[in-house]
């Protein structure tokens, strides 16, 4: 899963302008615990995620976070002994003495869920919709070292997830039974260093280390860059409005109150709204 | 074999207490909440019918506004009530005995009588029995099973006995009863009747000597069992009574069940200590001088 340049309209935003837009949907899952307007974030930045990644890349998020909402709510269901339905007994457990599983827990867990999912899916589109080397521009001027860290990080990841493949069908046309899946973690994990030597020789070959900033380049504003750059202050702005004034409330314990209000319906509407609307501008839109 | 292995694993899990639903529940269980040792009331409940799983904690936030540290074990306010100094916190005893376990882990049992009380914990941490939740946990035990009870009492104070046997009786509570000193089972609720000088060689008598710290007992006998210091919640002697005082009050040693002592300083405050042996009087009561007709409820708060 890596950043490639499709015919989007986030694609053909600006780093900035998709980093806002990621970062503005990252802080509306945090602030907002409001079954439906958390839902409703669901199904914006997945509705975005299916338009900007490949259907393979998209299965694996989607089934990643899914994997990990579920296991977050499930470990909150089995932990937390606050709310008052009591729904499954499991009994005296060893480690965890007499433990009831109740619908409170359950539910503020599934919330609990939904908000690590989104928090992956927009970790997804970031990843595979905004451009690393811009982003690294970006940040050149604010903090040099930080900046080429992070991006070689995120760089360096798929790569290594391409050596492990490639020795992976290397391992296989050997006689003999396949080789076990640490031996591969330990095969990919010591060319490591290979890599990064190879990384930083290529920084030396450009003049990274010169430390002479670039000339900073002065392009216009497109409309998908003010399209992406507005949503993101619309949907922080919204977030954090709904957060400062309960337009999503949710009580979990010690008894569920969760009320669907027309202020949390108006909120859901609005986030779908300016997370999806960017999208339907296709002007300029290229590879 | 797979289904095999499928009914082992429903048997296990049947066996281990598993089942959908909050199970069966329960009846008659009555909550009280209580700051300053029983002194001000803040609210309670009772609960002819109480649903399945119900827990100590369960009870306590349907009827209570309350909020918990640790993952819901702890308590740090009731209504708003909280610990305001850093010696300051909830306790909660079942049927007049300190739980060993969380609230969230504490079921509920029929004919239980929970207490929860906001106090100064500076002198002790651990008061393992109180007397204010009379006549439990005589009638329905501790943890929902019911102990034998036996009440020993010492040959001078016969008028005493009398009246404890005929309290427990009223109330219901068959007791075995034999001189004081016989020995006891480990597993019997006990009550022990007779002057401080009698029961000087029993156990509880010499937790008590030790003070709060080790008895949870805010008194303390003095001058050979002549006169009887009633302790502050920090263990400080703000008043001492001497002749015809008794007291009325229950500790355990470790995990055994509590034992009582009705006893006092001379015969006469035996009796009048046995003759407080009544709900109204004990009710919210840690423990209970008594001297004449009047009542001090222990700890003793400064300048009573």
């Amino acid at each position: 899963m890596t950043y490639r340049r499709r015919a989007t309209a986030l694609h053909a935003a600006r780093a900035a302008a998709g980093l806002a837009y990621c970062l503005a949907l990252a802080l509306a899952a945090l602030l907002l615990s409001g079954p439906v307007a958390l839902g409703a974030l669901a199904l914006a930045v997945l509705g975005a995620a299916a338009v900007v990644g490949s259907r393979r890349e998209l299965r694996r998020a989607v089934a990643f976070a899914a994997g990990l909402g579920l296991m977050v709510m499930l470990v909150n269901a089995l932990v937390t002994r606050d709310g008052l339905t009591v729904i499954w007994r499991l009994g005296n457990l060893p480690v965890f003495g007499q433990t009831d599983v109740t619908l409170e827990a359950t539910v503020y867990g599934a919330i609990l869920g939904l908000r690590a999912a989104v928090l992956v899916l927009c970790g997804f589109l970031y990843t595979v919709a905004v451009d690393p080397d811009e982003v690294l521009r970006l940040f050149r001027r604010v903090s040099f070292r930080s900046a080429l860290t992070a991006t070689l990080s995120t760089r360096m990841v798929p790569i290594l997830l391409r050596d492990s493949r490639r020795l992976a069908d290397a391992q296989r046309c050997r006689p003999g039974p396949p080789p076990s899946r640490l031996q591969l973690i330990q095969a990919a994990t010591a060319g490591v260093l290979d890599r990064a030597l190879d990384a930083a020789a290529a920084l030396e070959v450009r003049g990274y280390g010169a430390g002479r900033a670039p000339a900073q380049a002065r392009d216009p504003w497109s409309r998908h860059d003010l399209a992406f750059g507005g949503a993101a202050v619309l949907i922080a702005g919204l977030a954090i409005a709904g957060r400062a004034s309960g337009w999503a409330p949710l009580n979990a314990y010690p008894a569920l109150h969760a009320p669907v209000t027309p202020s949390q319906v108006a909120l859901a509407a609005g986030l779908l709204t300016c997370a999806l609307a960017p999208f339907a501008g296709r002007r300029g839109v290229e590879v | 074999m797979l289904a095999r292995s499928a009914a082992l694993v429903v048997c296990a899990a049947v066996l281990a207490g598993c089942g959908l639903g909050p199970g069966p529940g329960t009846s008659n269980v009555s909550l009280r909440v209580t700051r300053a040792f029983g002194t001000i009331s803040v609210g309670g409940a009772d609960e002819p019918k109480v649903p399945g799983s119900e827990t100590v904690m369960r009870m306590l936030e349907r009827h209570f506004k309350v909020a918990t540290r640790y993952g819901g074990g702890f308590v740090e306010s009731i209504n708003g009530f909280a610990g305001a100094s850093p010696h300051l916190d909830w306790f909660y005893y079942v049927n007049g005995v300190e739980a060993p376990m969380g609230a969230a882990g504490t079921p509920v049992h029929r004919g239980d009588q929970i207490w929860w009380d906001l106090h100064d914990w500076s002198a002790t941490d651990s008061i393992p029995a109180v007397v204010g939740s009379f006549p439990e946990p005589f009638v329905h035990g501790t943890g929902g099973r019911r102990l034998p009870v036996e009440l020993e009492c010492a040959g001078d104070v016969s008028v005493a006995c009398h009246r404890v046997s005929r309290e427990l009786g009223r109330s219901g509570v068959p007791f075995a009863s034999q001189l004081l000193g016989a020995g006891s089972g480990t597993d019997s609720l006990v009550v022990v009747v007779g002057t401080w000088h009698d029961l000087a060689p029993e156990t509880v008598a010499a937790l008590v000597d030790q003070g709060p710290a080790a008895s949870g007992v805010y008194a303390r006998f003095t001058n050979g069992g002549r006169s009887l210091a009633l302790l502050d919640p920090r263990a400080q002697a703000v008043r001492t009574l001497t002749a015809g005082a008794g007291l009325i009050a229950a500790t355990a040693q470790g995990s055994a069940p509590p034992t009582w002592m009705i006893t006092g300083t001379d015969p006469t405050g035996v009796n009048a200590a046995a003759a407080a042996l009544t709900r109204p009087s004990l009710h919210d009561h840690f423990a209970l001088a008594v001297q004449d007709s009047t009542h001090l409820p222990i700890p003793l708060r400064a300048g009573t």
